[in-house]
C-alpha cells in the first residue's frame, strides 16, 4: 500500500519526505532570501551580510520616486479592484443564472485574458491607447489592469453563486421582496465570500502586475513593479530588495485575509 | 374529473386554474391542467418527478410563467403579477432559509420588508414561534437547527404574515420516516386550526394520504385522478390511478352482455356497466386485500356467497409482512394475481398448493380502456 | 426563424388577451435570452478594450508594412527568428518537464502527510504563488549571479573551480521559471491525488499488485486528468511568459514574448511583432482547448438549478 504512510516502506517514505523538504525550501529560499538581504548592509549583496541595517528602507521611504510609485499602485489596484467586482457581479449572474444558449463559450470569451499571454494583451491594448494618447494615464493604467483581473473576479464569484441555493432567493421573492430586493438582502450576503476572494485576487493582480504596467508606464507615472523593472535593469541595488519585501508582505497579508475568510465561512470560498 | 368537497360545509372556490400549459421547447411539462381549489381546503398534488407537480406549484407562486392558460385567485387573473406580490406563502423541498439572519430574523423577515412597525413585527414573531414551539431557539443561525427544526422555521416564516395560500414543495423530503410523520400530524393540525388553503406537493402517496382532503395524480402533464384518497384508493378513475396507489391485481376479460364476461375461459360477474359491446376486452381490477385465496377444502366447505367470484390458481409465494401476509399465485392462463390477508387471519398454504381466488363482484372495478403502461406503475410504499 | 415569428406576435397578444385563456404569456425570444443581459457591460468593456486591440493588433500583422504574408514567410524563414521558436519551445518543454517532476512528489507527500502538515506546505505552496512575481525573479537574479550565494557555495564545496554563468541565458530561464510554475502543477494534481479513494489502492495490492504495480497501474493512471491538465496549463503559460525570461535571460538568446516587445518598442516593427503574437495565440488556444477537453465539469452548471 502507497497511499498510506504507516505502511509505505520506511526507506520509500524517508525518500519521499526528504524530497519533498527539499522543494519546500526550493519554494521559500528565494522569499525568505529577499527579506533578509533587504535588511543587509551590504550595497553588492553580500550574502550573508556583513551586518544588518535599515537603510535601505530609509532610502526607499525618503525617495519621492519609489513612494509615488507605490502611491499609484495602490491607487490603481483599488481602482482596478472597484471595477473588476463591478463588471464581474453581474456577468457572474448571468452566466450561472441565464438559460440562454452557449453559456459554456461565453465563459470561455471571458476568460480568455487569462489565456492569452500577458505580451500580446500588453502590446494590443498599447497600440489602442497609443492611437488614442491615453498611454501613461490612470485610466490606460486601471482598464489594462481590469482586463486582466475580471476573469479571476468572475470565477470566483461563480463558484460561490454556484453554491448558493436559488431557492432562499426565491423564498425572500414570495415572502414579498422584489427580486433585486432578494438578491441585495439575502444573495449577496451569501455569496460575500467570493466576492471578497474575487475582489482579494483582483487587487493582488493589478498589486504585482509588470507586463501591461511597463507598457502602458510613463515618467509621470508608474507603479511600483514598473520602478521596481526600470532600476532592476540598471543594477541590483538592496532598495528593490526593500520594495519586493513590501510587495511579499503585501501578498502574505491579503493571503492571511483570505485564510481567515475561508476559516470563518467554511462552505464557499 | 370535478370532484367538489361536499361535507356540508359552503365550499367556496378560491383558486381556478383554466387550460393551464407549460411547454420547453416542444416538450409539454404542464399539458392543459384545469383545477378549482376551495378555499381552506388541504389538496395534494401527487406523482411521480417529471409528472408537471412542481412546474404547477412554480406557476402558482410565480417562478414559471405559463405558456398559456389562466391562474385566477377570486376571479383575479394573477399570471401578470409578479411572485413577490403573489401574497402566497411557500415552503420549500431544502427549506431555504436565510443563513446569515437568525430564526427570529428570518421569521420577521416579511414583515420588514412590508415595513411593518418594529412593535408589531415582534408581537408576530412571538406568537409564530409559539405556534412552531421554537421560542427558546429564536436566536440561533439555521445552520445550528436539527432538519426538523429547520422545517418549523420555515412554515413560520411562510404563515407569519398571514397569505391566503400555502405552497408546500415537498416540505418533509430531507426528513427521516419519523420526524416526517409527526411533522405530518403537526402539519394536519396546523391546517384545522388556521384554516388556510394549502396546497401541498408530493411523491409519497402515503403522505398525500395521510395530510390532505383532496388528492391530484400527476402524470405526464395532467392531472389524471383529482378526489379525497379514499375516493381514488376503492374506486380509481382509470387503471393508471389504480396501479400507481397502492397494490392491484388486473385480470383480462371478455364482456359477455350487460355484468358478465369470461376469464380465461370461466364466466366471472362483474359490475354493471353500459356501453359494452360482446366479445369487448375489459379490465378488472381488485386489490389485493379484497380478494380471498382458499385451499381447495376450504373452498369446498364454504360455499361461494352470491355475488361473488372464483377462480383457480396455483400459489408461488406466500410472504409473511408482520401484520399482513401476502401470497402470490398465478392462474391456469398466466395471470399473476396477489392476495392478501391479516396474519391474524392465517393463510395456510405451501407453494404449489392448488387454490381458489375469490372476490366480491363490487369490490372490482372495471376498466374499457387503457394502457398497457398503465399496468405497472406501482410507486410503492415509501 | 420560428421563434422570431412567435416574438413578434406575441407582444401585441398579449395587451390585447389579457383575460383569454389560450393566450401566451411571455415572448419565447425573451424566455431564451433570460438573462443575458446582465452580460452586456463586461461584454462591451472587453470588446472595446481586450477583442478590438486583439483583432486590430493580429490585422497588422497582414497589413503592414504591405498587405499579404511577408511578415510569416520572415518569421519562419529568417534563421534568427526561427532561433526564437525553438528557445521558446525547448524552454517550455523543459520547464514543463522539471515542474512536473518537482511538483509530483510535492503533490503527493501533501496527500499523505498528516493534515496540519499538509496545509502548511499548501500554505508555502500558495505563498510563492502568490509572491510578486518581479520580487521572486530578482531574488533569482541575485542568487545565480557569478558572486551569488548558490556560486560561493558550490565553489567553497570544491565543487566548480570557477563561477558557473547560470544568469543572462536559458540555465537561469529554466530555473526561474520552473521555480514560478511549480504551484500550478502542484494544486491541481494535489486535488486529483486528494480525491483519489484509498480503498482503490487498497483493492489493488488485495488483487496482488505490488507497490510498483500498484503506483504504475493504479496511481499513476487515476492521478493523470490534474497531471495532464497542470502540464499543459504549464507549458502554455511558460510559451507567453515575458518578465522572468526577460530579465533572467540574455539578449542572444530570446523567447518569443521578448521577440514581440523587441520589435513593437524597438524597431517599431508591428507587422512581424503582430505575426509572431498570432503565432503564440493560434497554439495558445489550440493547447487550451486541449486543456479544457481534460476538465470534466462544466464551469458554468449549476448545481441547484430549477
Amino acid at each position: 500500500m502507497l497511499l498510506t504512510p504507516n505502511a509505505m516502506s520506511r526507506r520509500l517514505r524517508f525518500g519521499l519526505y526528504t524530497t519533498t523538504g527539499v522543494i519546500a525550501l526550493f519554494l521559500l529560499l528565494p522569499i525568505v532570501f529577499i527579506v533578509l538581504l533587504s535588511f543587509g548592509s551590504s550595497q553588492w549583496l553580500v550574502f550573508p551580510p556583513p551586518g544588518w541595517t535599515l537603510k535601505w528602507y530609509e532610502q526607499f521611504f525618503s525617495n519621492a520616486e519609489w513612494m509615488e510609485a507605490a502611491l499609484a499602485s495602490l491607487k490603481v489596484a483599488l481602482l482596478t479592484t472597484v471595477f473588476a467586482v463591478a463588471l464581474g457581479l453581474p456577468t457572474a449572474f448571468a452566466l450561472v443564472r441565464g438559460r440562454f444558449p452557449g453559456r459554456e463559450m461565453l465563459y470561455g470569451l471571458f476568460t480568455l485574458p487569462m489565456i492569452v499571454p500577458l505580451v500580446i494583451i500588453a502590446v494590443a491594448v498599447y497600440a489602442l491607447f497609443l492611437k488614442l494618447g491615453y498611454t501613461g494615464t490612470l485610466f490606460s493604467f486601471v482598464v489594462s489592469h481590469v482586463i486582466v483581473a475580471l476573469p479571476f473576479t468572475i470565477i470566483s464569484i461563480i463558484n460561490s453563486l454556484k453554491l448558493f441555493d436559488q431557492s432562499i432567493e426565491d423564498a425572500a421573492v414570495i415572502c414579498g421582496a422584489s427580486r433585486l430586493q432578494a438578491i441585495v438582502k439575502v444573495t449577496f450576503p451569501a455569496i460575500r465570500p467570493g466576492m471578497i476572494a474575487g475582489a482579494l485576487f483582483a487587487f493582488l493582480v493589478s498589486w504585482d502586475e509588470v507586463v501591461l504596467s511597463v507598457m502602458m508606464a510613463s515618467p509621470n507615472l508608474q507603479t511600483l513593479p514598473v520602478k521596481m523593472w526600470t532600476t532592476l535593469r540598471q543594477d541590483l541595488t538592496p532598495v528593490i530588495a526593500v520594495a519586493s519585501t513590501l510587495l511579499i508582505g503585501l501578498s502574505v497579508l491579503v493571503m492571511m485575509i483570505a485564510a481567515a475568510l475561508r476559516r470563518r465561512n467554511p462552505v464557499s470560498a | 374529473m370535478s370532484a367538489v368537497l361536499n361535507d356540508g360545509q359552503q365550499a367556496r372556490t378560491l383558486v381556478s386554474l383554466r387550460n393551464l400549459n407549460k411547454h420547453y421547447g416542444d416538450f409539454a411539462a404542464v399539458d392543459d391542467i384545469s383545477l378549482d381549489i376551495q378555499d381552506g381546503e388541504f389538496l395534494t398534488f401527487l406523482g411521480s418527478s417529471g409528472s408537471g407537480k412542481s412546474t404547477t406549484l412554480s406557476m402558482l407562486a410565480g417562478f414559471e410563467t405559463p405558456s398559456s392558460g389562466e391562474i385566477l385567485v377570486n376571479g383575479a387573473s394573477l399570471v401578470n403579477v409578479p411572485p413577490h406580490k403573489r401574497d402566497i406563502g411557500m415552503v420549500f423541498q431544502r427549506y431555504s432559509l436565510f443563513p446569515h439572519l437568525s430564526v427570529r430574523d428570518n421569521i420577521a423577515f416579511p414583515l420588514a420588508i412590508r415595513k411593518r412597525s418594529a412593535a408589531e413585527r415582534d408581537k408576530q414573531v412571538d406568537a409564530m414561534l409559539k405556534l412552531v414551539q421554537l421560542d427558546s431557539f429564536a436566536h440561533r443561525r439555521p445552520a445550528q437547527l436539527s432538519g426538523g427544526q429547520q422545517q418549523r422555521v420555515a412554515i413560520a416564516r411562510a404563515l407569519v404574515y398571514e397569505p391566503r395560500i400555502l405552497l408546500m414543495d415537498e416540505p418533509l423530503g430531507a426528513l427521516d420516516k419519523k420526524l416526517r410523520e409527526d411533522l405530518q400530524d403537526e402539519l394536519r393540525q396546523l391546517h384545522r386550526r388556521l384554516g388556510i388553503t394549502i396546497v401541498y406537493v408530493t411523491h409519497d402517496q402515503e403522505e398525500a394520504m395521510r395530510l390532505s382532503q383532496r388528492i391530484a395524480i400527476f402524470s405526464h402533464g395532467k392531472i389524471v385522478g383529482l378526489g379525497t384518497g379514499y375516493d381514488l384508493y376503492q374506486n380509481p378513475p382509470n387503471a393508471f390511478v389504480a396501479s400507481f396507489l397502492g397494490n392491484s391485481n388486473f385480470l383480462r376479460v371478455k364482456a359477455h352482455g350487460n355484468g358478465a364476461a369470461s376469464f380465461e375461459g370461466q364466466p366471472v360477474a362483474m359490475r354493471l356497466t353500459p356501453g359494452l359491446a360482446e366479445g369487448q376486452e375489459v379490465l378488472l381490477m381488485v386489490r389485493p386485500e379484497k380478494a380471498l385465496a382458499l385451499s381447495v377444502e376450504q373452498a369446498a366447505r364454504e360455499a361461494l356467497p352470491a355475488g361473488w367470484n372464483e377462480v383457480t390458481a396455483r400459489v408461488g409465494e406466500v410472504l409473511f409482512l408482520g401484520e399482513s401476509q401476502t401470497c402470490s399465485v398465478v392462474t391456469a392462463g398466466g395471470t399473476a394475481m396477489t392476495v392478501k390477508a391479516l396474519s391474524a387471519a392465517g393463510m395456510p398454504m405451501q407453494p404449489g398448493d392448488t387454490v381458489k381466488v375469490r372476490w366480491a363482484v363490487a369490490d372490482a372495478c372495471v376498466y374499457t380502456q387503457w394502457a398497457e403502461s398503465d399496468l405497472n406503475k406501482a410507486a410503492g410504499a415509501h | 426563424m420560428k421563434v422570431a415569428i412567435n416574438a413578434l406576435q406575441t407582444p401585441s397578444g398579449a395587451a390585447a388577451g389579457a383575460k383569454g385563456a389560450a393566450m401566451k404569456h411571455t415572448p419565447p425570444l425573451r424566455e431564451r435570452w433570460r438573462g443575458s443581459r446582465n452580460l452586456l457591460p463586461a461584454l462591451l468593456f472587453l470588446g472595446l478594450f481586450f477583442f478590438a486591440p486583439l483583432i486590430g493588433l493580429l490585422l497588422r500583422g497582414v497589413l503592414e508594412p504591405v498587405p499579404g504574408l511577408g511578415n510569416y514567410e520572415q518569421l519562419f524563414a529568417n534563421s534568427a527568428y526561427a532561433r526564437v521558436l525553438f528557445n521558446t519551445f525547448s524552454v517550455a518543454g523543459l520547464v514543463t518537464l522539471i515542474s512536473v517532476l518537482l511538483g509530483f512528489p510535492l503533490a503527493w507527500a501533501i496527500t499523505l502527510v498528516p493534515r496540519g502538515w499538509g496545509r502548511w506546505l499548501l500554505n508555502i505552496v500558495l505563498l510563492s504563488m502568490w509572491t510578486s512575481l518581479l520580487a521572486r525573479t530578482y531574488s533569482w537574479l541575485v542568487l545565480l549571479q557569478a558572486s551569488g550565494v548558490i556560486n560561493k557555495a558550490l565553489m567553497a564545496l570544491g565543487i566548480v573551480d570557477a563561477p558557473l554563468e547560470m544568469v543572462h541565458n536559458l540555465t537561469g530561464v529554466v530555473i526561474g521559471m520552473s521555480y514560478i510554475m511549480i504551484p500550478f502543477i502542484v494544486l491541481p494534481l494535489q486535488a486529483t491525488m486528494q480525491a483519489i479513494d484509498p480503498m482503490v489502492l487498497q483493492a489493488g495490492s488485495i488483487c496482488g499488485a505490488s507497490p510498483w504495480n500498484n503506483f504504475f497501474k493504479v496511481f499513476l493512471p487515476l492521478c493523470r486528468s490534474g497531471l495532464f491538465s497542470g502540464a499543459l496549463m504549464v507549458f502554455v503559460m511558460s510559451l507567453g511568459y515575458y518578465v522572468t525570461p526577460a530579465l533572467l535571460g540574455g539578449a542572444q538568446n530570446m523567447m518569443l514574448p521578448e521577440f514581440i516587445v523587441q520589435q513593437v518598442q524597438s524597431f517599431l516593427n508591428w507587422g512581424l511583432a503582430s505575426a509572431a503574437a498570432a503565432l503564440l495565440i493560434a497554439i495558445t488556444l489550440v493547447l487550451f482547448y486541449f486543456y479544457l477537453k481534460l476538465q470534466p465539469e462544466s464551469p458554468v452548471g449549476n448545481s441547484n438549478a430549477r
